[in-house]
């Protein structure tokens, strides 16, 4: 394993912000820590590099222990061997853009000419070459990005850490750089941990994402996995757009707050949480259709439910109403016009009716 | 106005509210005219005055004609042998102040160092500790008659080595003392506002603690190092208690002191002290319009204002030297000089040996029983209570206009308020000395107003930058919120301004108060008998060698300026920043 964090824990004072945070990293594996902010996922990140001094667990780095307090280990960051990409990129004002990102190169004293040739080599990977001899006060933001990415990049680290490093950009900036993040670390076949609050960033770019709240891990999967079968409410509802319906058990079945019999996926997962629980349902997943019900097929894995428009926000693309159904207000997108109030049925899949607890 | 009559008939409806309106802005108006006529005349005169002297053959009031050689004078041996004096002594402190300065506020505020509170508030304290009761209680310690002296020759049996304070070395000494407390509240700010992430992302990129700061840390405060070395050096050159107290004694020259020389002592040549001062102001005012200059290209990204997690440098087996450096400073700057002055002042005849000391009340009594030396109080109090209240409202208006309302000719108010900032105290009294002197018209001279005046020209500048740091911070949407709500422009000042700005309009009072209690420059040329200072009571006694009455003097004055300056602290929580 590149990255081993085992038992994590992190206190400022008697606040503990990180609670016993266990996660691997593989080599190549692209990791990202999701989650709102005050979740703890930077500051596991920033453990990772030595800038915070961890209270509890170890922190192995290529098999070597980095980071074991109980052990008194605490190996400081310039010993780690990590590149890292700051949000605000820490570009340093007085160093040119060759400076900048020779110095991991220079400062380990490696020969003239080599830190010329490593940092011609950096900069061409990002595009950069002609704007060495440049003052960061001279780029644009997506500029001092690339130059925080070379200099994250050119000390061949073991490990890469990125701290939110697209936040600063603008929308069509950030996707392309997406993209390249992601090529950059493939070809460096290095370990990469990735922190951001964007769910969109982290269901595009990473091999397996792990969704933190209050210190604690939610769920750890596959992009798909935690888009598809969230372990929780919380999941369900920050990963993606979701609408919940309260629901309770009913023998071998389960039933909206008005009756309504509901087929759901997932009642093993969730009930083994327990708590209370509710169905999921995800926009795209739900069909709208006009007036009142049509009788369904035996057998058939299918949902109706009955429900009035309420809201509806047009964007575009499709217009997002929400629905008045079953006790709760659904979102679903659909490319028809319907006005407020008219009646309509939503259809969906068993499968995409996924029950999650909702811990108490 | 010629278009009056073809406006007339559509400005009449709308005439009417818009009068109510202008009207009460009259008054805004006419208080600009008093503080623009106030201001300039109160600098232009000490200026005007000095440039007139300079080019005068005989004393003011005396009868002189016009003559240049004065300016000639300028380039004899005793004036450019003074001039270098002053230079490498000032170029010297500086760096010695800027490097210890900078290590003070390096451990303090970077380091695991555990006693940064305590380092702080003494370092504060003897920012305002007075430049010449500092250099009278390192003379008491380090004269050939002094404290080390009789230590080493009493106590070990040593005469090979002697002490002098009374040398070139002895003023860089005790200015270094007296700047560095400058110097750790100028790199301060620059260092806790400094971002903290350009030191974690070197940090990350491999570089060792000491790396960072070299590489990184200390580049990145290059400009706040550069400008508070200029300013230094300009303290340094003005300094006038120091090198007349140090140097006076030891045949050793600075400008301000042989302009001093030559004003008080025969032959006099008020003439020639005219040239030096203008040739020192000239110094000074270029040395500001390059700090200036690198403040302002100096405003790199550097500073964000938004100070990251910066993390303590572990000290580790460097920590004492820390405290070598910390309380070494603190004890030889503030410390030892009160010990030394509180136990000169209990002593009936100076000896260094505490054990053969006759100790007395008798230097605490004679403060009460001594007309001269009440008087002396009794006009402090009067300059410091009523000089600081003009003060601080001319710097209130000032700041007003030049920040806020910005009528017409406000560069030039902004640009004379300043002025005083390139005038050293010692040159600004000779400057007055020449106006009210030769005007004997308006009967100024002698007298407690034309000290008052000095002092509130000299700190005008302290004013206006502690209330309008304040001032350029409040949104001006705040008084347009006002203006639009219905209030008059006076009224929104009344109702909006003044109330926000009072805690820096309080600050700025006892600052001015506190400058002006412990100011000795610009007075030593001015006062009479009568119109005595405390300062230049305690100078005159020491002068005297009357080392225990200086003494309890002191400690006196030191305290009142210590409460002033807690009162300062207290109201205005953002004063400990600046």
């Amino acid at each position: 394993m590149s990255i081993s964090v085992q038992n994590l824990v992190k206190k400022y004072g008697s606040l503990t912000v990180v609670h016993g945070v266990s996660f691997d990293v593989a080599k190549g594996e692209f990791l990202s820590l999701l989650g709102p902010s005050g979740c703890g996922k930077t500051t596991s990140l920033r453990c990772i590099a030595g800038l915070e001094e961890s209270n509890g667990g170890v922190i192995k780095i290529e098999d070597q222990i980095v980071s074991a307090p109980e052990q008194g280990i605490m190996t400081p960051p310039h010993e780690r061997q990590i590149g890292m990409v700051f949000q605000s990129y820490a570009i340093w004002p007085h160093m040119t853009v060759g400076q900048n990102v020779g110095f991991p190169l220079s400062i380990r004293k490696l020969p003239k000419a080599q830190v010329e040739k490593e940092v011609d080599e950096a900069l061409e990977i990002v595009g950069l070459r002609p704007l060495k001899d440049r003052h960061p006060s001279q780029l644009s933001g997506g500029q001092q990005q690339r130059v925080a990415l070379a200099r994250a990049i050119v000390g061949k680290p073991k490990v890469l850490l990125f701290d939110e490093p697209l936040s600063n950009l603008d929308a069509k900036l950030r996707e392309s750089t997406r993209s390249e993040i992601r090529r950059l670390q493939r070809e460096l076949d290095v370990a990469a941990v990735y922190v951001t609050h964007d769910q969109e960033e982290a269901l595009s770019m990473s091999d397996r994402v792990i969704v933190m709240n209050q210190g604690h891990i939610m769920q750890e999967g596959t992009p798909k996995d935690l888009y598809r079968k969230p372990a929780n409410r919380f999941v369900g509802d920050f990963v993606g757009r979701a609408s919940f319906i309260d629901v309770t058990r009913n023998g071998e079945s389960w039933a909206t707050q008005d009756g309504t019999p509901l087929k759901v996926a997932g009642a093993k997962m969730a009930e083994a949480t327990g708590g209370r629980h509710q169905a999921m349902l995800r926009p795209e997943a739900v069909e709208l259709v006009e007036g009142g019900a049509t009788p369904l097929a035996n057998g058939e894995e299918i949902n109706l439910v009955p429900g009035t428009i309420g809201e509806s926000h047009y964007l575009g693309a499709y217009t997002e109403y929400l629905v008045k159904a079953a006790g709760a207000s659904i979102k679903v997108h659909s490319l028809a016009d319907l006005a407020p109030g008219s009646p309509v049925t939503l259809r969906f899949n068993r499968l995409d009716t996924r029950l999650v607890a909702v811990p108490e | 106005m010629t278009d009056n009559t073809i406006t007339a008939s559509t400005g009449q409806l709308a005439a009417a509210p818009v009068q109510a309106r202008t009207a009460p802005d009259r008054v805004l108006q006419a208080v600009y005219y008093a503080t623009f006529l106030i201001i300039t005349v109160l600098v232009a005169i000490p200026i005007l005055a000095l440039v007139y002297g300079s080019f005068q053959t005989a004393a003011p009031g005396a009868g002189g004609t016009f003559t240049l050689a004065n300016y000639a004078n300028l380039t004899s041996s005793g004036v450019v042998s003074s001039m270098l004096t002053t230079l490498w002594i000032g170029l010297l402190a500086s760096v010695l102040c800027i490097i210890i300065g900078t290590t003070i506020a390096l451990i303090v505020h970077r380091t695991d160092f555990k006693y940064g509170r305590l380092i702080t508030a003494l370092v504060g304290l003897s920012f305002y500790f007075p430049s010449f009761i500092l250099a009278m209680a390192w003379i008491i310690i380090g004269a050939p008659g002094g404290v080390i002296n009789a230590v080493l020759r009493d106590l070990l049996g040593i005469t090979a080595v002697q002490s002098d304070i009374y040398t070139a070395g002895g003023i860089v000494f005790v200015m270094v003392l007296h700047q560095v407390p400058f110097v750790y509240l100028t790199m301060r700010g620059p260092i806790l506002g400094m971002d903290g992430i350009y030191e974690e992302a070197a940090r990350t990129a491999g570089a060792k603690p000491m790396a960072v700061l070299m590489r990184v840390t200390l580049p990145l405060l290059g400009y706040s190092l550069l400008s508070s070395f200029i300013l230094t050096f300009i303290i340094t050159i003005e300094q006038f208690a120091i090198p007349a107290l140090i140097g006076i004694p030891g045949h050793v020259t600075m400008l301000a002191t042989q302009l001093y020389l030559l004003v008080r002592f025969t032959p006099a040549d008020y003439g020639l002290a005219a040239a030096i001062g203008i040739m020192l102001s000239v110094i000074t005012g270029i040395a500001i319009w390059a700090q200036r200059r690198v403040t302002k290209t100096g405003r790199l990204t550097t500073v964000t204002g938004k100070a990251g997690r910066a993390t303590p440098i572990p000290l580790g087996k460097w920590k004492w030297a820390a405290y070598f450096v910390t309380f070494g400073f603190v004890i030889l700057g503030l410390l030892l000089p009160m010990v030394i002055l509180i136990y000169t002042s209990l002593l009936k005849w100076f000896t260094a040996n505490p054990m053969n000391g006759m100790y007395t009340m008798r230097n605490y009594q004679f403060i009460w029983e001594s007309s001269s030396t009440l008087t002396s109080f009794w006009n402090t109090l009067i300059v410091s209570g009523v000089g600081a209240l003009f003060g601080v409202l001319l710097g209130l208006f000032a700041s007003y206009f030049t920040l806020r309302l910005k009528p017409t000719g406000y560069r030039l108010l902004d640009f004379v308020v300043t002025l005083p900032f390139g005038v050293p105290g010692v040159v600004m009294g000779l400057g007055l000395l020449w106006a009210y002197a030769n005007l004997t018209i308006v009967p100024l001279y002698g007298t407690l107003t034309v000290i008052i005046l000095a002092f509130v020209t000299r700190f005008l500048p302290y004013a206006t930058e502690t209330i309008g740091g304040q001032m350029v911070q409040i949104d001006k949407s705040l008084e347009e919120a006002a203006w639009v709500g219905g209030a008059t422009r006076l009224k929104a000042v009344r109702k909006i301004l003044l109330p926000i700005v009072t805690p820096s309009v309080q600050g700025a009072y006892f600052l001015l108060f506190m400058a002006f209690f412990r100011e000795i420059s610009s007075a030593i040329l001015l006062y009479t008998a009568a119109t005595s200072v405390v300062s230049i009571s305690i100078w005159s006694f020491f002068e005297q060698a009357n080392w225990g009455l200086a003494s309890s003097l002191s400690v006196v004055a030191t305290l009142i300026i210590f409460i002033a300056m807690s009162l300062i602290l207290w109201l205005m929580p953002a004063a400990r920043k600046a």
